[in-house]
């Protein structure tokens, strides 16, 4: 379980983030829509401790962080119990995929090479792509680096993943086979919290859906109830102007 | 022998008059090798015959040897070869009235253009090709495309270099004290030698050498600050 | 000045030149090395922004790379005595050549710093941010991510300083030293066929560049693996150099000129 209390976050004078809390179940799919300069990536981030929250808790698991206390160690602690899928992959340029998804293993988890080299080719076959352990980062497709930024987080078998607009880098036709993976591996039951603008995805992979704005959360709950009746007039409005097809396709 | 801080102030003040012969050389080899550096350059981009193998062969034999050899070459060549005419065709030339500036100036010059021809040909090609595409389809010629839309954005993608090789060309004219040509670096010696305190002359010629140098950075900045207008901002 | 040009004259002299080339190579590695621990050292409390310390680096890049080579060498030839003599060091027994070695290393670590500096600043602030989110620790994330992929930016501009530290070796002269260049000069005076020692010097020194890069492009290719699909053919002369280098002024977009490119 999961458990985000009162986090914020300012840049400057800026409060982006004014007081988050937010609990997610194990097993559970969150998906965070909002407009951007909402604060769902910077949210995001703050769980894996990319960014330092200015105040709060974050609680995985066993484990819990006090934002005003941190040490590194505790960070450390906190950032071995999540993984992150980037926007913009953010692939060791000069490792191959294989390379890419065993190196926390060998590196943070001290599993043996053979060892890791084992389960990163099973997750690499699991991602489609069993046949490009040897490419580097510069010969793939972004949807190809994408899958294995996906395979990446999921080798270090964390309590969450998280993804941070995942195919909003992508070229339109390659978004289709990043969801599919993200999907099929959430049927999986691993703890997952995404940021997209993918909303027919949000609700069709997520189990809860939060709504940001502002830097706050301004309506969260079960999909088929915030996207078919939304209570908030901000998020009424968020979702006419994002989603215009949503409407016809219901 | 003691060191002698006021003699650094009266150096400096003497090596002012050197700063023309050192500037002279400077400006004048930079502005020959460009012409030399655009014409090899552009041999080699649009490889014509000969003309494209002769400037290879130019740019890489001056950037695989010192300048100082360059200096050298020329200074034992070039008066063969102005007897050599001379006596050919009966002009009446001499050696002996060539000044030894001119030695410096043309040997500079070669090596200069050399490392131009780089310069010019990396920011000649840092111009992406639809530049050049696309000016031909609003219906340029090659020369119009080349001089309105390929050279403003070449210069503007080499700034960095021409002041590099600028500044290269600048700290290279104190060779020219070899061939007995009194510039910054060779009057520091004189100055130094009557007293024998080389190196509170040698500290004043490095002071103006480094002044001039952060004077080229500042200017390119500014000018580089004036013309990448177009390049602001973009990419996070 | 009537002599007759002879070209026996070159290639009898290209072995009497080669006999120096080891005091020539002796000088470039060792500076060199000398520069490549100067240049780390100089470089690192600019990567951290350690305060004095920062400025004290800037102060010395800045004045090693405005200043000529030759005005440094006498400077240091001239200087260091004396200034050792005020903390009672005697070094006016000290070989030339030694202070032809610091100098110039010390005029590498100049621009070795700054290759340092741009080639780490270079590799994305994305591939930082991916290592922790692994779960590595700062040094980790420097040793096995950053660093290899900053030294496959720096080679390039690396074996440009090599080449032009080899080109530089020729100032040596002008203090004594007797390596190539001043083996020529002692070849030339004595049989006065001038022209003739310098154009097999200028020979020696061509070979050796181009040897030299060549070797140098091997270890490239080697680091850069990875970059493979962007890397354009490249001829065997390699007019390579100039383009990387403009590339990285360009995606570093730091406040000017970063990179190093003395070429003299």
């Amino acid at each position: 379980m999961i458990k985000l209390r009162g986090i914020r976050k300012s840049f400057g004078r800026q409060e982006v983030l004014q007081g988050i809390d937010l609990t997610v179940e194990k097993g559970e799919v969150v998906a965070i829509l909002g407009p951007s300069g909402s604060g769902k990536t910077t949210l995001l981030r703050c769980i894996n401790y990319l960014e330092k929250p200015s105040d709060g808790t974050i609680h995985i698991s066993d484990f819990t962080l006090d934002c005003k206390h941190a040490g590194k160690k505790e960070v450390h602690a906190l950032r071995q119990r999540s993984a992150m899928v980037f926007q913009q992959y953010n692939l060791f340029n000069h490792k191959t995929a294989l390379e890419n998804v065993i190196e926390g293993l060998i590196v943070v988890k001290k599993v043996s090479k053979d060892e890791a080299r084992k389960r990163g080719i099973q997750l690499l076959e699991k991602v489609g792509l069993g046949a490009k352990l040897d490419a580097y980062p510069s010969q793939l497709s972004g949807g190809q680096q994408q899958r294995v930024g996906i395979a990446r987080a999921l080798a270090l078998e964390p309590e969450v993943i998280l993804f941070d607009e995942p195919t909003s880098a992508l070229d339109p036709e390659l978004v289709g086979e990043v969801l599919a993976v993200i999907r099929r591996i959430a049927k999986e039951g691993i703890t997952m919290i995404i940021v997209t603008h993918e909303m027919a995805f949000a609700q069709d992979v997520a189990n809860h859906v939060v709504f940001m704005d502002g830097g706050v959360i301004v309506e969260e709950g079960p999909p088929a109830e915030l996207f078919s009746n939304p209570k908030e007039e901000r998020t009424k409005q968020f979702l006419k102007r994002y989603t215009p097809e949503f409407s016809y396709s219901i | 022998m003691k060191l002698d801080p006021s003699f650094i102030w009266t150096a400096f003040v003497k090596l002012l008059s050197a700063i023309p012969v050192t500037l002279e050389i400077t400006f004048v080899s930079v502005l020959c090798g460009l012409v030399i550096g655009s014409i090899t350059a552009l041999a080699r981009i649009y490889r014509i015959p000969v003309l494209a193998q002769l400037s290879s062969g130019y740019v890489t034999f001056i950037r695989g040897t010192p300048m100082l050899t360059h200096l050298l070459l020329i200074y034992f060549s070039l008066p063969m070869l102005v007897d050599g005419l001379s006596s050919q065709f009966g002009l009446g030339w001499s050696s002996a009235r060539i000044p030894m500036i001119a030695f410096a100036l043309v040997s500079f010059s070669i090596t200069a253009g050399a490392y131009m021809s780089e310069v010019v040909r990396s920011g000649l090609l840092a111009v992406d090709r639809g530049q050049m595409e696309a000016a031909l389809s609003v219906g340029m010629s090659t020369p119009q495309a080349l001089r309105r839309i390929v050279f403003p954005q070449a210069f503007a993608a080499s700034l960095p270099n021409l002041s590099n090789s600028l500044i290269g060309m600048l700290h290279g004219s104190t060779l020219a004290f070899t061939v007995s040509v009194v510039d910054l670096n060779a009057k520091a010696q004189i100055v130094a030698s009557t007293n024998w305190k080389f190196f509170e002359a040698y500290v004043a010629a490095a002071l103006i050498f480094w002044g001039l140098t952060l004077l080229i950075e500042r200017a390119t900045s500014f000018i580089e600050r004036k013309i990448n207008v177009y390049n602001r901002g973009g990419v996070a | 000045m009537e002599y007759g040009f002879d070209f026996a004259y070159v290639f009898k002299y290209v072995p009497k030149l080669l006999s120096t080339l080891d005091l020539t190579l002796l000088i470039v590695a060792g500076a060199i090395a000398t520069g490549l621990i100067i240049g780390l050292l100089v470089a690192l409390p600019r990567l951290y922004h350690v305060p004095v310390l920062k400025q004290l680096s800037m102060v010395y890049v800045s004045f090693f790379r405005g200043t000529p080579v030759l005005i440094q060498l006498f400077l240091f030839y001239y200087g260091l005595p004396e200034i050792l003599k005020l903390v009672y060091i005697d070094v006016t027994r000290v070989p030339v050549l030694y202070f032809v070695i610091f100098t110039l290393g010390l005029n590498a670590g100049a621009f070795i710093s700054e290759t340092i500096r741009a080639a780490v600043t270079a590799v994305n602030r994305g591939q930082v941010e991916a290592a922790y989110a692994v779960g590595m620790t700062g040094y980790q994330a420097f040793t096995r991510i950053i660093l290899p992929q900053a030294l496959a930016i720096a080679v390039p501009v690396f074996s440009n300083l090599v080449i032009a530290m080899l080109k530089e070796t020729s100032l040596a002269f002008t203090l004594g030293v007797m390596e190539m260049t001043g083996k020529a000069q002692s070849l030339g005076a004595l049989s006065q066929h001038f022209l003739e020692t310098y154009i097999s010097l200028a020979i020696i020194y061509l070979i050796i560049s181009l040897l030299l890069e060549r070797v140098l492009l091997l270890a490239e290719r080697r680091l850069q693996r990875h970059m493979r699909r962007e890397q354009e053919k490249r001829s065997w002369f390699g007019l390579r150099r100039v383009p990387p280098l403009n590339r990285l002024t360009r995606e570093l977009n730091l406040e000017k000129k970063e990179v190093p490119s003395y070429e003299a």
